[in-house]
Order: C-alpha cells, then structure tokens, then sequence
C-alpha cells in the first residue's frame, strides 16, 4: 500500500500576511478558525478578500468556524518542491466546510484507502515558526 | 464594424525547443521577418503591436514597449494582453477591436515565450499565502482535483483520455516544428502507465514547459484586398469570461466559463457544434479537453467519455484534433503556448498543413485556458470560431 505523507515535519516558513488576511493569522495563534462572513447576504467566503465576493462591499465580519467539514476533492502530490521534496507522496485537500466554502490543506493521519470525497474531517493545527499555526485537516473518526 | 470585418493574413511559428539558447526577442524576430516575406507587408506598415503573456517577458512591466523597441515598430497602439493562456487568442479579438475603433490599422499579434531558458515570474498571487504552505507546485494539482471531482460526479474512463492523447501524439509526428523529445509515438496502455504526478495527474496528461514563439498579421479585410492578399481567414465568433461565477464561494469544477464563451461564440457565427470541422482547444491538461467539448456542447455535460468512445480525432476522422500534436504532444513555449493551437488552426484554414491537411477547412475552432485559481477551475476560458472566407 502507497504510504502517505503528512508533511507535519516539513520546515515551512510562515506566510506574509495582507492587510486585510492578518485578522486571520492572528487567530490561528489560539487555533482558532475565522472566516469573513457577509451579513447582507448571510454567506462566508474563504480565501480571506478585501472585499464581499457577494457584493462588492467591504462590511464584512469575521466570525469562528469549528472548521469541520467533507473532503470536496483531493489529489496526491508525487512531485514537490524545497521544503517538501523528499516528503512525497503527501495528500492535498479540498474541504467543503459546514459554512459553505471551501478551503485546501494537508492531511494528517490519513491512510490512502479512507481517503474519499465526502470523508469527514476535523481540522489540525500545525505550528508556523512565528507562533501562527498552519490549517490541517484530519478524519473525524 | 465587426469582428469578421478583419483578417488574418499570415502566420508564422518558430520550432519548438526545451532551453531555447536563442533570445525570446531573437524569437520575435524570426516571426516578423516570417510575417513580412508571406505578407509582403513592409514593416512601416504594421502600426499596431500585441503581445502574449510571457513568463520572460514577466520581468518587464514595460514588455510590449521594450519590445516594440527591440523589434523598432513604430506603432499606434501598443499593449500585453496578461490573460495567460488565453492571451494568444485574446490578442486576436483586441487587435479587431483597435482596428474596428480605428485605433491602427495592421496589427501584428506575437506569442514569444522561453519560459524553460529563462523565466522572470514574480507573482503577487493568493498562492504565497494560500496554498505554498501546503506544498502545491501548481496546475498539476489544480487538475488532480478537477479530474477527482469530475470521477465522483460522473465517472472517469481514463482509456478515453488516453485516446486523446494518443491522437494528438500522432499528430505531433507529422509536425517538424513540435519539441523533438515528444515526436515519439504512444499507445493508451503508455498514457494509463504513465507515472503519476498529482493523481490522478499523469505524465502524459501533462505539458512540457518548452520555448517558442508565433504570430499573426491581422488587418481590416478591406486593407487586405487593397493589398491583393486574398489568402485570409476571418473570426467570425468569439466569446472571452474570466473568473466564471466569481460571486460563488462554491463551483463545479468540471463547469467552466467555456459554457458562455462558446455560447457567445457560436451565436456571433451563426454555428453550432456539429458544424465544426476541425477543433483546437488549448490543451494543458487531457482532461481540459473532454471538459471543454462538454462545455462547447460538442456532448452534454458529463457525457465526455461516451463522446470521444465514438469518435475519431485522426486528421481524417470525424473530428480532427489538434492537429499540430496540440501543446501537450508539440510542447508548451510558456504563456504563448495557446498560440500552438491557434496557428495550427488557421494553417488548417489557409490549406497549408501539408502531410496532416484536413480535408474539411469550411472552418476551425480554436479555445484558450489561462489561470489556476484556489479550489476553482480556471481564470479565463475563450472562444473563437474562424473560417476561411469573407
């Protein structure tokens, strides 16, 4: 059986925030989820935008998720680049969250044959150098 | 005015190497010579430049005025079209649209690109942010989730995507200008065991990033009779959408903005689907191609599969393929890579293709991809329908 990777030991650096993404990077310092979310419209949003990509206003509110949800899609990455060369293969992920939008991330604990679209999974925090944490996904069993 | 007032009225494409050890302006070069002597245009006569994306020409936010420079065209209208893969087919439109708005007059498109010699690409993008961290290196993984996705929605034959692979790898034999290291032939059984890249992502799913360069000439139809060049092809549909449903935090991945673009393009022509007599649909990855013709309603959506099981893609088939070998079977010179598929339609057009000539030029489809998004599909999708005649 292929074994997969769960990249927990690759020396990332942490991102560079945006102005508009920092409340984000912040949270995640306390593993905390938070998504913009648009009150006109009552919908989240996820990657974090300077804008409403409902409406094009800028009211928008940040609120916490638990960040559960089901795998969307996902592929397996054979082929990487510095830090992760030599980590593969290592799953990429596209989770559905229970808000409505979806987001990318690692798998951790995840074998091969219980990877599956509609797979249920809860997140992982993995420590960034700078105190921030990195979003991981993990099955919820 | 309109589109199909103008006219392509030459074409020119450089061979197709990996490390290009020839200046991507050395590229550019050799197109506008080749456009000039097929022409006859003289060099004073082309008052309007239009350039592809560029991976080199990425380190210059000047790119079509330094080239403009390097090439000493002294021009009246000057721009980058930065849509990516889209880019190529996209110069088409605009350089209509300058000329219907009598901005200039005769334009020359140029696709010049030596993205494996030297690339100069510095994105400010959501990557840095969203998906480095995760170890994604890029398109290969965008469509490993696409073709996940489209399985679980409608169940994936990989033989047929194998099949048109295969195609489009016997039609690079016949093309002297294809990347050399891909002029060998395949069968299915080399694409299903074929390594895996970004599963289910194969090798030969995948473009090889290559360096190249083509161009057109594009003038009024009018211009082009006064000139006696009676050898033209004209646009007769096109249809351009990027960030296809831009306002949803969720989409069907295996729906894309090829679905209005084609619309739009086929409606401008007065065509539909089963009239199209040879399709180039830019190729970077297989399963882009099911997608699109899906898209373009050669099939309903999620019927890709039983499409290309009863079909043919061979140069006499019943729906010639890329029949230059597309990017994937010629190689991939960079952002101008949709100007493969675009030149080697309207060489179809212009009768000019020699050992692998269609039999049917009444027209020609021609498509662009460019953009990988976060968790979508693609950035821009374009359309455009040419034909031989006025």
């Amino acid at each position: 059986m292929t074994m997969i990777n769960d990249t927990l030991d690759v020396a990332r650096e942490a991102p560079k925030s945006r102005s508009f993404s920092k409340p984000f990077w912040d949270a995640t310092r306390e593993k905390k989820l938070l998504l913009q979310y648009d009150p006109v419209v009552g919908k989240f949003q996820f990657f974090p935008r300077a804008t409403s990509i409902y409406t094009g206003r800028r009211n928008l509110e940040w609120r916490e998720s638990a960040g559960v949800g089901a795998i969307h899609s996902f592929t397996i990455a054979r082929r990487a680049r510095p830090p992760f060369q030599g980590k593969e293969p290592f799953f990429i992920a596209v989770i559905t969250l229970d808000e409505g939008v979806n987001v990318m991330g690692n798998m951790v604990d995840c074998a091969l044959d219980e990877m599956k679209i509609g797979l249920r999974v809860k997140p992982y925090w993995s420590p960034l150098p700078d105190g921030t944490h990195l979003l991981m996904f993990t099955p919820q069993r | 005015m309109a589109l199909r007032d103008n006219a392509i009225v030459g074409f020119a494409e450089t061979r197709i190497v990996e490390k290009s050890d020839r200046d991507v302006w050395e590229l550019g070069a050799e197109i506008l010579e080749t456009l000039l002597d097929r022409t006859g245009f003289e060099k004073g006569e082309i008052d309007g430049l239009i350039l592809s994306s560029s991976m080199t020409g990425a380190g210059n936010c000047f790119w079509s005025q330094a080239t403009a420079d390097q090439l000493a065209l002294e021009v009246d209208f000057c721009q980058t079209v930065d849509i990516g893969g889209c880019s190529p087919v996209g110069a088409v439109a605009r350089a209509c649209a300058a000329i219907d708005a009598g901005l200039c007059t005769t334009v020359l498109c140029l696709f010049a690109d030596t993205q494996s010699a030297e690339t100069n690409q510095r994105l400010r993008h959501f990557q840095a942010e969203w998906t480095l961290p995760l170890g994604l290196m890029g398109p290969p993984a965008a469509f490993g989730f696409i073709s996940n996705r489209y399985e679980h929605q409608f169940g994936l034959d990989y033989s047929m995507l194998g099949k048109l692979a295969v195609a489009q790898r016997n039609h690079a034999l016949l093309n002297d200008n294809a990347c050399e290291k891909l002029r060998k032939p395949i069968t299915i059984d080399d694409y299903l065991k074929s390594r895996m890249i970004a599963d289910p992502v194969r090798l030969l799913d995948s473009v090889m990033v290559c360096d190249g360069a083509s161009g057109i000439i594009v003038t009024s139809r009018k211009n082009a009779a006064r000139k006696g060049l009676n050898k033209i092809v004209t646009p007769i549909g096109y249809g351009e959408r990027t960030t296809y449903r831009a306002s949803e935090a969720i989409v069907d991945v295996t729906e894309t903005g090829h679905m209005v673009a084609g619309q739009r393009a086929f409606a401008q022509a007065g065509l539909s689907p089963s009239d199209i007599a040879s399709f180039h649909p830019y190729d970077d990855f297989i399963i882009a191609i099911l997608l699109q013709m899906e898209m373009l309603g050669f099939c309903k959506h999620g019927q890709g599969c039983n499409f290309i099981r009863e079909r043919s893609f061979a140069i006499d088939g019943d729906l010639p393929l890329n029949t230059g070998g597309g990017q994937i079977s010629a190689g991939q010179c960079g952002l101008a890579g949709g100007g493969t598929n675009l030149i080697e339609a309207v060489r179809q057009l212009f009768g000019e293709g020699g050992a692998r000539q269609v039999a049917n030029t009444r027209n020609a489809l021609v498509t662009g991809i460019g953009g990988i998004p976060y968790a979508r599909n693609w950035n821009s999708s374009v359309v455009m329908i040419l034909t031989p005649e006025g």
